[in-house]
């Protein structure tokens, strides 16, 4: 079957979903739907710009929380809510990606998880306003979405049209420029590609969209934690970017599904488990796989010739 | 020799040009002009501030002092991507390429840039530029390889793939490193016939650093010689060739050709 | 005077942290797991010795002495296998690290939090300035300069350190000198494991064993090394002593504002001079 085809399946599938499946699997495929958005948004940066940022739980938060926040202290519904979210997390990444992208590899990882803690306190701090460890509660969408299989349908067209976005954009010659960045930035500077700004507007891109994975999620889940920016949470799209590889687009898609149910399984079955699952896993994917996850670890899809010396 | 004070009409000008590395002066005081439609070599031996000198012009490094002027204007400072856009366009010593994108994608993405569509995220990028792409690929002798990722290709198919990628920026004046390093002699001169036929069809200027003396005599219009970071002699081949100063420099391997 | 005590213990774990960043070049997220083991074998090792004085000291040093164990099999286990690799990927490891090891600490002590009794002889309060000083402190307090001048003297004075310091400044030199860099790295990881241990046993009767505390010391250990300078030993020192006394002085005069104070002049260091206030920048 053409790829056309397995997509216009996969469509069928997920739309008849609600009247085959109980609401307890819906909810997990609304759940796989964002942490999918969420990681594909990720990946923009790692798969495709070639940077690693430690520290995008910050932009889902500010995604989660901007929507809400709006939602409980001006009273707004949801639908006229949730635009904030990407905005939030793109003025976010913004700022923060300002400086984020004038450092590379390892600080420019450890600079994007202090912004993040960042966040993280000033959530945690500020009881005022999103009342820090307790959260925002009651933060559920308008009555007709309430319903899983609803929000469910919500949430498929939100995740949906953001994937067709991100997905033009990696095809588009922006995304071009961006491999060509991730390949070689001083190679680029030379084709006349002002990497930073690049590496800038990728970055903000990718903010915007894990805010949108964000604000679905706090209308998911009714409620919205400091947690959400804790340093922890910006693990999650990198294992899943990487449980499902890295170098393709529809790789955290599929990460994402596979870490879901994983968790699902495992934790149905033995919650506190789930941690030291998730932990090995990472560390066996790491140590196990020769060349990593390609072009990330320095490894190459395919052999290459060593540039000769001259 | 024209005056590089007198920037009118040089392509490139260059006064009093100084870069050191810790204790070492790498570009001591070089005075360069180069006229619109040179084929300029600039040689010296190993560690002469060849590539040194091509790295300050090109804004990869900034200089100690000095001035540079490209088209006659100042661009000292000036970032590697707008000296790019005002058309000065590089290859370096190390090959340099996208090596997980095929040749084909190397050079479109060069277009790309160069037409100033590269923050573009609506449009397809897969077709655009193709056709230029690969007539550019044909020009330097990969139409064949040019689906294939980069980072494959033979060492020397890997330096005509950056010899394009350069030339897709439509440069005024092109700076080759070293453009033949580990080649073959046959294809050393094959690449350098190719690089003086494009430079006569398009009037594009062109400075080439290489080591092979043969090489270089057979195409450049004017040599300029390097040695320690300074100006040792300039001018036609063959003033260069019978110049006493250049014959020491380069004692044990004597300028023939 | 508390802050100085807890700037002490983020010196032992952020000179660890340090020392294994400037010899591997690895960030080792885990290493605030390692504080918490170091913390939680102190609850177990009180417990199961005798009721008698040295029992304290005797566990003080055996709980460092067990996580150094860990340490041991983590690099020799699983570092050694990737340090060719990206250092993300070392990164991502180490993150691992800590869900299973935090996990295995759930395991073997439970949900509920611990406490440590203090020695008998520190029980008490002594009077400082007026003020009433837990003596436990004053120890915390006495020891700082004596590690401090011990690990100077181990990386100033012996061929060892000056492996070391050789390292933070150029690895490729050290195996062309012909020093078993392998080796080297996997005591540099033995080493740094057990001043984080050393670190969470010392502070275990100060605070709440608990499970939350590997991330809490990780972030803060974290700012430390970053705003004095990856592998930069005075640096450790000296910013832990600053961080210390920035949170417990901070939280004090504008609770709210504290932290995010720190992980700001973190940020502001790190745009600034990425290698830190004191380290050195890489070449
Ligand atoms: N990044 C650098 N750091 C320190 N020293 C450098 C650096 N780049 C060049 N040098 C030194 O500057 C001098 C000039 O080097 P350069 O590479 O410009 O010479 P070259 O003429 O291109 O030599 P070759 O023919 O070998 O390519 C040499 O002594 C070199 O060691
Ligand atoms: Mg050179």
């Amino acid at each position: 079957m053409p790829r056309a085809g397995w997509l216009g399946l996969l469509v069928v599938a997920l739309a008849v979903a609600p009247l085959a499946l109980p609401p307890f699997f819906l909810q997990l495929l609304t759940e796989i739907a964002i942490v999918g958005l969420f990681a594909t948004a990720f990946n923009l940066l790692m798969g495709f710009g070639g940077m690693v940022s430690f520290g995008h739980a910050a932009y889902f938060a500010l995604g989660a929380y901007a929507p809400a926040l709006l939602v409980k202290r001006a009273g707004l519904p949801m639908l006229l809510a949730l635009p904030a979210a990407p905005l939030a997390a793109a003025a976010g990444a913004l700022l923060f990606g300002f400086f984020i992208v004038r450092l590379s590899h390892t600080y420019f990882a450890m600079l994007s998880l202090a912004f993040a803690q960042i966040v993280f306190t000033v959530i945690f701090k500020w009881k005022a306003l999103t009342g820090g460890d307790d959260g925002l509660l009651d933060v559920w969408p308008p009555a007709a979405l309430k319903s899983p299989a609803a929000y469910y349908y919500f949430t498929l067209a939100v995740v949906g049209l953001s994937l067709l976005a991100l997905r033009l954009i990696v095809d588009s010659p922006f995304g071009y420029a961006l491999r060509s960045v991730r390949e070689n930035p001083r190679r680029a500077r030379f084709i006349g590609i002002d990497v930073r700004r690049h590496q800038l507007v990728a970055f903000v891109i990718s903010g915007a969209f894990s805010g949108v994975a964000g604000g679905l999620f706090a209308f998911y889940n009714g409620s919205v934690f400091p947690d959400f920016a804790y340093f922890t949470k910006s693990f999650e799209p990198l294992v899943v970017a990487l449980l499902g590889g890295v170098q393709s687009f529809y790789g955290p898609l599929a990460g994402a599904f596979g870490f879901k149910i994983l968790e699902w399984l495992v934790s149905r079955q033995w919650p506190v488990y789930w941690p030291l699952f998730l932990g090995s896993i990472v560390i066996v994917v790491i140590v196990v796989l020769p060349y990593g996850f390609v072009g990330l670890a320095g490894g190459r899809p395919w052999r290459t010739r060593p540039a000769a010396k001259a | 020799m024209a005056d590089p004070s007198s920037r009118q009409g040089l392509i490139l000008a260059i006064l009093g040009l100084r870069k050191h590395f810790g204790g070492v002066q790498a570009v001591n005081g070089v005075d360069l002009s180069v006229e619109p439609g040179d084929l300029r070599a600039i040689i010296g031996p190993n560690g002469a501030g060849k590539t040194t000198l091509f790295n300050l012009i090109s804004g990869d490094l900034r200089h100690d002092t000095g001035r540079i002027y490209f088209g006659g204007e100042e661009v000292s400072g000036l970032p590697p991507h707008r000296l790019c856009r005002r058309g000065l366009g590089r290859t370096f010593q190390i090959t340099s390429i996208f090596r997980r994108l095929s040749a084909l994608e190397n050079v479109q993405t060069a277009f790309l840039s160069h037409h100033r569509r590269h923050y573009n995220i609506l449009l397809p990028a897969r077709r655009l530029y193709r056709d230029e792409a690969l007539a550019l690929l044909e020009r330097v002798g990969l139409r064949e390889q040019a689906g294939k990722p980069s980072g494959i290709l033979a060492h020397g198919d890997q330096r005509r793939l950056e010899l394009a990628i350069a030339l897709a920026g439509a440069p005024r004046l092109l700076l080759l490193d070293e453009p033949t390093a580990g080649m073959a002699p046959r294809e050393r001169h094959e690449i350098m016939a190719l690089v003086a036929r494009i430079a006569g069809d398009t009037g594009l200027t062109v400075v080439f650093t290489e080591h092979d003396m043969d090489v270089v005599f057979a195409v450049a219009r004017r040599i300029t010689v390097l040695h320690q970071g300074t100006v040792l002699a300039e001018g036609a081949p063959a003033e260069v060739r019978a110049n006493g100063d250049v014959q020491r420099v380069y004692l044990g391997q004597p300028v023939t050709a | 005077m508390s802050g100085l005590s807890v700037g002490m213990f983020l010196f032992l774990v952020s000179v660890g942290m340090s020392l294994i960043f400037g010899v591997t070049r690895i960030v080792n997220l885990a290493h605030g797991s390692f504080y918490m083991v170091g913390a939680y074998l102190m609850v177990t090792l009180v417990e199961v010795l005798p009721d008698r004085p040295w029992a304290f000291w005797v566990a003080l040093l055996l709980a460092p002495l067990g996580v150094a164990m860990l340490g041991g099999v983590i690099e020799i286990g699983l570092l050694r296998l990737i340090y060719r690799r990206d250092p993300l990927m070392q990164l991502i490891l180490t993150f691992g690290l800590i869900l299973v090891i935090g996990t295995l600490v759930l395991l073997a002590w439970g949900p509920d939090n611990k406490s440590v009794p203090r020695p008998a002889a520190l029980a008490g309060s002594v009077r400082v300035f007026g003020q009433p000083f837990p003596s436990y402190y004053v120890l915390v307090l006495g020891l700082a300069p004596l590690v401090a001048l011990a690990l100077w003297l181990v990386f100033y004075r012996t061929r060892w350190g000056m492996l070391i310091r050789a390292a933070t400044v150029d690895r490729e030199m050290l195996g062309a000198l012909g020093v078993n860099v392998a080796a080297l790295y996997t005591q540099v990881f033995v080493f740094g494991s057990a001043l984080a241990g050393l670190g969470g046993a010392l502070a275990a009767p100060t605070v709440a064993v608990a499970l939350g505390m590997d991330g809490d010391v990780l972030t803060t250990a974290f700012v430390v090394v970053v705003i004095g300078g990856l592998g930069s030993f005075a640096g450790s020192f000296i910013s832990a002593l600053l961080v210390g006394l920035l949170q417990s002085f901070g939280i004090l005069v504008f609770p709210a504002v504290s932290i995010v104070l720190l992980f700001a002049i973190m940020a502001v260091v790190l745009i600034v001079r990425p290698w830190g206030l004191l380290g050195r920048p890489e070449q």
